[in-house]
């Protein structure tokens, strides 16, 4: 937004008095354009995301059956009662092991995906695009085929397994197991999306350093790790905040294929659960989704604060 | 963008003025939702009478089409128009399964509009209702409509049951049935029966893995939500059960032998797996020679099996052989929240498509067991005779514990603690008794303060 007010500000930062009094019909008129554009979207962004937030917070401080009229107020209860339970460390870790598991994953393997797709060699345009394509794809269908493929009984894996004399884990019964199954799928699902990442950043990198390097006489290995890698922190950092945040929100592969949350149960599932799943404690459940809007909120701020210090922008 | 730093500073503070607006707009709109201020009227005006209240033109009837019954619940729907010209019925999609219609209900609970009239509700989900006075008590209506309840099946009837009052009426019924692949029993030189009890089958499942090709003799139904239901059955033939009236009784003696039972059945002796899915296409796909499914899955059992299938009586125990069987399925229930209008057109709705001929049409198309004891089965038994060992099984059901249906989240808990038994070869005892500390702790919580 260009803004052509050409009145001289009395200092650098603080406009007079008078200023701030009474507007110039310009600037005026600026405001109510401003006005224009932004507030239907700030309202919707009000009615649709602040107020839901709100309405939390405020749900979070009662005991609430999902359905009733009726609630009592309980202060911190809900947060006092999840923080001294056996659900918290259970949830915590859970949260903690897939979110780091798939972080991880999708990002060392789709780096190692975009490296393989930036060589140049034919068919690159296909494998591309197959590598993306599971990113668009539905959770919920591919939820459906990954169970067809992990079921103990007659899945693909269990013939394969089978053709080998080996018998087929309990990927869905078991809680370790379901947990495992559940961040294969949905490192496989995502990892796509960090290898075209990754791929726009590569391919992005200044050719010149890597000609000088190479003339220089450092091997792929060294190019790759001393000059690449630094080179690609803008993109790294990116993807870091990216996938982390969607893996913190991760709900759809979860529960479609471990309804029950037995081993699988990450914060935001278990919000899920505690409300609408199963037992219906709507203030408990609003509590933990507060605990995991605080925890998206500091893991953001502390990557803008300390990681980002370590990234090289070109 | 450049601008003078004069202008920012409007800007900023216009926008920070307007975020506060909204803020504090949307801090006083938070003031909706439940009330905190106690004592509610819904409960109150459901005992009103319906004495000269006329039916509604129209009422909404939220279903998940249970057994693929949307074809047959349209005609029951056009056949009701047909003699009630003046009741239009809305039959709408509330959910694709009973999870799905619950949570769909008490949102519209929540946001106080957008209710039905009728609602399909779940044997675990209706006690919910009742405690969060969501739907009313059907006796007024019932005397209204001098709708009686002589001809039903009384256990199906009973389940609805509570504080003198009834909840619901059944709908979609069903139990779960002993299936047993007869191919392989023939070839194991066994009877062509159901075993009479778990121990009886023990004895036939080393002969039944010797001459099939089939991975298991038997193979448990899935957990996530069929445990709590099928398990009933292995805990009352050792005289056990989930709980004793509102005393759990999770971990008692009877139960722990009767789940060590289980395991070793799946460890110690080999014969038996725990599905994944579904123990019925398990069982169709030949991956076990028997099995405990809904009678609900008959029809697509007989479509998918490439070989003679036999059903029978769930087996007994030492300390019971009858009853041993669990109901199960939905019933309809009718909302509070609606006008009384409403409610009384759902109700002659209701009561039309519980009449014999009618719950006959509607068992012929889902395979749930007809709700009326003078319902005329003839057709369909000439169709699927098996579904008469599901309808005489009817007479030696038992109902369900409370610890199963009544307590929100129960059924997940007990779904955990046997994944734990069956499937990591937890400790039985120790798995029990923290299954019992979680289901009293539920009902501490969410169930006691509310039954006054």
């Amino acid at each position: 937004m260009t803004i052509l007010d050409t009145a001289p500000a009395p200092s650098a930062n603080r406009p007079s008095p008078r200023a701030r009094r009474g507007w110039s019909p310009r600037r005026r008129r600026d405001f109510l354009v401003f006005l224009a554009f932004a507030a239907p979207n700030l309202l919707l962004i009000a009615v649709f995301t602040y107020l839901p937030l709100i309405n939390n917070i405020y749900y979070s401080t009662l005991d609430w059956t999902l359905g009733s009229a009726e609630a009592t107020v309980v202060g911190l209860g809900n947060y006092l009662t999840f923080f001294t339970s056996a659900d918290a460390p259970r949830v915590l870790g859970t949260t903690a092991l897939f979110t780091a598991c798939t972080v991880g994953g999708s990002m060392l393997l789709g780096l190692l995906v975009a490296l393989a797709l930036n060589a140049k060699v034919r068919g690159t345009t296909f494998a591309r695009a197959a590598v993306f394509a599971p990113y668009v794809l539905s959770g919920v269908g591919v939820g459906l085929v990954w169970l067809f493929i992990f079921d103990p009984g007659y899945g693909v894996l269990s013939w394969i397994l089978r053709a080998f004399g080996a018998t087929s884990p309990e990927w869905i019964n078991d809680p370790q197991l379901a947990l495992v199954m559940v961040i294969v799928v949905y490192v496989w699902k995502n990892l796509g999306y960090c290898a075209v990442v990754f791929l726009a950043g590569l391919q992005s990198l200044p050719g010149d350093v890597m000609e000088a390097a190479a003339l220089d006489g450092a091997g792929g290995v060294r190019r790759f790790l001393a000059i690449s890698l630094p080179l690609l922190s803008p993109t790294t950092f990116f993807l870091l905040i990216t996938t982390m945040l969607s893996s913190l929100q991760a709900f759809d592969l979860i529960r479609i294929m471990t309804p029950l949350g037995n081993g699988t149960s990450t914060l935001i599932y278990e919000a899920y659960l505690q409300a609408f799943g199963a037992y219906n404690r709507a203030g408990y459940s609003a509590a933990i989704s507060v605990v995991l809007f605080a925890i998206l909120l500091l893991v953001t701020v502390l990557q803008l604060r300390f990681v980002e210090k370590k990234v090289h922008y070109a | 963008m450049n601008q003078p730093a004069s202008n920012q500073h409007l800007l900023r503070r216009q926008f920070l003025g307007l975020s506060t607006a909204v803020a504090v707009g949307a801090a006083l709109a938070a003031c909706g939702g439940p009330s905190t201020s106690g004592g509610s009227t819904a409960q109150a005006a459901a005992d009103v009478d319906f004495s000269g209240v006329k039916p509604a033109a129209s009422f909404d009837f939220w279903s998940t089409h249970p057994g693929k019954s949307q074809d047959v619940e349209k005609e029951l729907i056009a056949k009701f128009q047909a003699k009630h010209p003046d009741i239009k019925v809305n039959l709408i999609t509330g959910g694709a399964d009973y999870e799905e219609i619950a949570q769909k209900f008490q949102t519209a609970q929540a946001a106080k509009s957008g209710l039905p009239a009728l609602v399909v509700l779940s044997d675990v989900w209706w006690f919910r209702y009742y405690m969060n006075k969501s739907i009313i008590p059907m006796d007024g209506l019932l005397k209204q409509l001098d709708f009686k309840l002589d001809d039903f099946r009384e256990t199906l009837v009973a389940d609805y049951g509570y504080d003198g009052k009834q909840w619901a009426m059944p709908y979609a019924r069903s139990t779960p049935l002993f299936y047993y692949n007869k191919d392989h029993f023939k070839a194991a030189g066994l009877p062509d029966r159901a075993p009479k009890t778990w121990a009886e089958f023990a004895e036939w499942a080393p002969k039944l893995k010797a001459a099939s090709k089939a991975r298991f003799a038997f193979m448990y139904p899935a957990l996530a939500g069929y445990a709590g239901w099928t398990l009933q059955n292995n805990l009352w033939g050792e005289g056990g059960g989930w709980s004793k009236d509102w005393e759990i009784t999770a971990d008692s003696d009877a139960n722990v032998k009767a789940l060590q039972f289980a395991q070793d059945s799946v460890y110690k002796d080999g014969w038996a797996g725990v599905s994944s899915k579904d123990s019925a296409d398990d069982f169709a796909a030949g991956i076990a020679s028997a099995t405990l499914s809904s009678t609900g899955s008959l029809v697509g059992v007989l479509k998918n099996a490439k070989f003679n299938v036999g059903v029978g009586f769930l087996p007994g125990g030492p300390a019971s052989q009858s009853p041993v069987c669990p109901t199960g399925g939905a019933g309809l229930g009718i909302p509070a929240g609606v006008p009384k209008e409403q409610q009384l057109a759902a109700a002659t709705f209701l009561k039309f498509i519980s009449e014999p001929e009618n719950t006959a049409l509607f068992s012929a198309a889902t395979g749930y067991m007809p709700t009326r004891k003078s319902a005329d089965m003839s057709t369909v038994l000439a169709k699927t005779p098996q579904i008469k060992t599901a309808m005489d099984q009817l007479a030696v059901t038992r109902k369900q514990d409370n610890a199963r249906v009544f307590l929100p989240g129960a059924d997940q808990e007990i779904a955990k603690a046997a994944a734990a038994i069956l499937t990591q070869k937890a400790d039985v005892k120790a798995s029990l008794g923290s299954l019992k500390g979680k289901l009293e702790d539920i009902y501490a919580k969410d169930v006691k303060p509310k039954l006054g």
